[in-house]
């Protein structure tokens, strides 16, 4: 019947010279077959292969994504809570007109050019409330209001003719939210000639009274502002008065550039040494630039530390999954122990029965590792989105080697059941059932 | 002769499964290797058909020392000189009749569905060929087994039992294939406790753990043929009671006989 046949002696799946193209396709095609019943004809086997590699896929995505993802958001999240980089006037002194804007926009550029960067401009006024000194500083209220995210503001801030006084200027003025405070403005205390500014519009010399120009430390006259907000920091800020650019302008009766820029850079330890350094080496900027040393040590420790522990646990979880996919699949193979056994009695090579059960288990690695790798983004990115109120984009570089190491996972995996398998008699198994 | 044991012994720690064991088997014998259940039968087919090996001794197949073969050789062997036929059947569970039956095509050389088709045939179950080995029964799996180890043509079809997990009427198909398989000229090797699967061989040999104590001839002229081509009775070294030594062939009777077949003869 078969002995046509006999002359073909090339075997485990090899054809024989002399086939015909058609024989080459049939052997291929029984290949295809016998993968096809192994896969689809036992769906339970197939099934748990798959989901053992899906979950280890599906950890492994999620979890590098994070750990790419959080020293990121992090870093973006903390710059919302103060500046760590601070630029000034180079030529600081009482006669000092800020920074004027041409120069901001230029240091503006410079810093948040690679790394991106919050600002925050304050133009600082010496003035009295009471007759008694304080510092108001002029700012545009949603720059600041961005770069301080940590400020505790009771009330709003401030707006044209309204003020936000920080907790002890408040505390010392025994104002509350809605009362009203004058703020006078005089030259003297600002380092100016002997002029002074009382009521908004008004000229030096309006203020003049009979030639000579206040100098009461009783004078209480000046503008009258609406206390919007308290601002509560514990810092600094509590000492100060906030009002908007404008109303500070007519205060004291010119406009002029900032005292001090505040930046939040996306950037830590050497890269913001690094803007610091090229800013204060370029003669063109006109200012001085200095990193916040309490805010950028802590960043970067907090940020270094965050980072280690998430590859920490991130490796002692991956290397768990790994573990647990290796074993899933292994004991998936070990249990065709029998039908192994029978193939190498039917005269297969251990060569042609590695390559059925590798390309079988690629073939589960494969399906996992793409429903594991889509399931581990759709997860990272909800985890980003709940925690950060942030999307994080698809990975490539990442989702490809999720894939590829779920297929090199799921073929090494088989490794050890099937060569143990093929290297003893065949007898010996299929005497063990 | 077509197989050639010499000396072999199958020793597992303190117990020879095979003991010092001479046989020779002419192309197109039929021999029933018969025994009680761990007399060591299948392992002496497992030495034979490649699936194990000898502690001890020499198998010669067409000439060829098995010992000499590495892995690659002995797989070779399998699949071009050997059909395997197990009492357990050990067909791939998820691959239907047809593929079954072109598993050992795959290995052999290339597959082809026909032929695979007409092997069914020539078992009765051409109209089962595409169903799943867990949608037959077992005397149909059987000859999906006894389809599988023939469509190669191979030289020696050893049979382990075959008929061991099979009713009578599918033992008799079982066996009318058998002799078709003999009457073309194949050399069949059947291990069974079975009196009436022995007794359709040509030739028998007992085994008792291990040791050759009988053997005995069912077809006078295939004996006269036998001798006339060289072929001597089987003989053992061991040194165990009623071990078969020398030239001189002791006659058995086979327990079981008398039960299957009620006391009557062949």
């Amino acid at each position: 019947m078969v002995a046509d046949r006999q002359s073909g002696k090339s075997g485990n799946g090899a054809e024989p010279k002399a086939s015909a193209k058609s024989a080459t396709m049939t052997n291929r095609k029984m290949f295809a077959t016998m993968l096809w019943g192994a896969v689809f004809r036992r769906r339970s086997r197939a099934i748990m292969a798959v989901i053992a590699v899906l979950v280890g896929a599906a950890t492994l995505f999620c979890l590098a994504a994070v750990c790419i993802a959080v020293p990121q958001q992090m870093n973006e999240e903390m710059r919302a809570y103060g500046a760590n980089l601070i630029v000034t006037p180079r030529e600081s002194g009482s006669k000092s007109n800020g920074i004027d804007s041409a120069d901001a926009r230029n240091v503006t550029a410079l810093v948040s050019g690679e790394y991106g960067a919050k600002t925050a401009a304050y133009r600082y006024e010496s003035v009295r409330i009471n007759s008694a000194p304080y510092t108001l500083a002029g700012i545009t209220t949603a720059d600041v209001k961005a770069l301080n995210r940590h400020w505790n503001v009771t009330g709003d801030w401030p707006s044209a003719g309204n003020v936000m006084l920080g907790r002890d200027v408040a505390d010392a003025l025994g104002v509350r939210i809605g009362l009203r405070i004058t703020i006078g403005y005089r030259a003297s205390d600002n380092g100016g000639a002997s002029s002074a500014s009382g009521a908004l519009g008004k000229t030096e010399s309006e203020v003049k009274q009979d030639g000579r120009v206040s100098s009461s430390i009783m004078e209480t006259s000046g503008t009258e502002f609406r206390v919007a907000g308290i601002v509560d920091t514990g810092g600094n800020e509590d000492e100060i008065v906030y009002a908007v650019n404008a109303d500070v302008a007519k205060l004291a009766g010119s406009k002029r550039g900032a005292d001090v820029i505040e930046y939040s850079v996306n950037a830590v330890g050497s890269d913001l040494d690094a803007i610091v350094k090229s800013l204060n080496a370029n003669p063109n900027t006109g200012v001085k630039a200095q990193t916040v040393t309490k805010i950028t040590s802590s960043d970067t420790r907090i940020i270094a530390m965050l980072q280690t522990l998430f590859w920490i646990v991130s490796l002692v979880v991956l290397v768990l999954t790994l573990v647990g996919v290796g074993t899933t699949i292994s004991s998936i193979v070990s249990q065709r122990r029998n039908e192994i056994g029978l193939r190498k009695a039917l005269g297969a090579s251990a060569h042609a029965i590695g390559t059925e059960f590798y390309v079988e288990s690629a073939i589960y690695g494969l399906v996992g590792g793409l429903i594991g790798t889509a399931l581990g983004y759709l997860l990272a990115r909800v985890l980003c989105q709940t925690v950060f109120d942030r999307a994080i984009g698809f990975n490539w570089p990442l989702g490809l080697a999720s894939l590829v190491l779920s297929v090199l996972l799921a073929v090494l995996a088989s490794v050890p059941p099937v060569r143990r398998a093929t290297r003893i008699d065949p007898a010996v198994v299929l005497r063990e059932e | 002769m077509l197989l050639e044991l010499d000396h072999i012994c199958k020793i597992y720690g303190e117990l020879h499964a095979v003991d010092d064991l001479n046989l020779t088997v002419p192309q197109g014998q039929w021999l029933a290797i018969v025994g009680s259940s761990g007399s060591g039968k299948t392992t002496l087919m497992n030495m034979i058909g490649c699936m194990d090996t000898p502690s001890k001794g020499s198998v010669k197949l067409e000439g060829r020392k098995l010992e000499d073969l590495n892995a690659k050789q002995l797989a070779d062997v399998r699949k071009n000189m050997i059909g395997l036929v197990f009492q357990k059947f050990y067909l791939v569970p998820h691959l239907t009749a047809v593929e079954n039956v072109m598993v050992a095509q795959y290995y052999h050389s290339v597959v082809d569905e026909r032929q695979a088709l007409e092997a069914l045939e020539r078992v009765g179950l051409k109209d089962r060929a595409h169903h799943l080995p867990s949608q037959l029964s077992g005397g149909e799996q059987q000859r999906v087994c006894i389809a599988r180890a023939l469509i190669n043509c191979p030289k020696i079809i050893l049979a382990d039992e075959p008929t061991g997990n099979l009713d009578e009427k599918n033992e008799k198909i079982v066996l009318d294939l058998f002799r078709q398989l003999h009457e073309q000229g194949t050399t069949i090797i059947v291990v069974t406790h079975d009196a009436l699967v022995a007794s359709c061989a040509e030739r028998e040999i007992m085994l008792n753990h291990g040791v050759l104590v009988g053997e005995k001839w069912n077809d006078e002229e295939a004996r006269k043929a036998y001798e006339a081509a060289g072929g001597k009775p089987a003989f053992t070294g061991s040194v165990a009671e009623g071990a078969q030594h020398g030239e001189t062939a002791i006659d058995f009777a086979d327990p079981t006989k008398s039960a299957k077949t009620g006391g009557s003869e062949k």
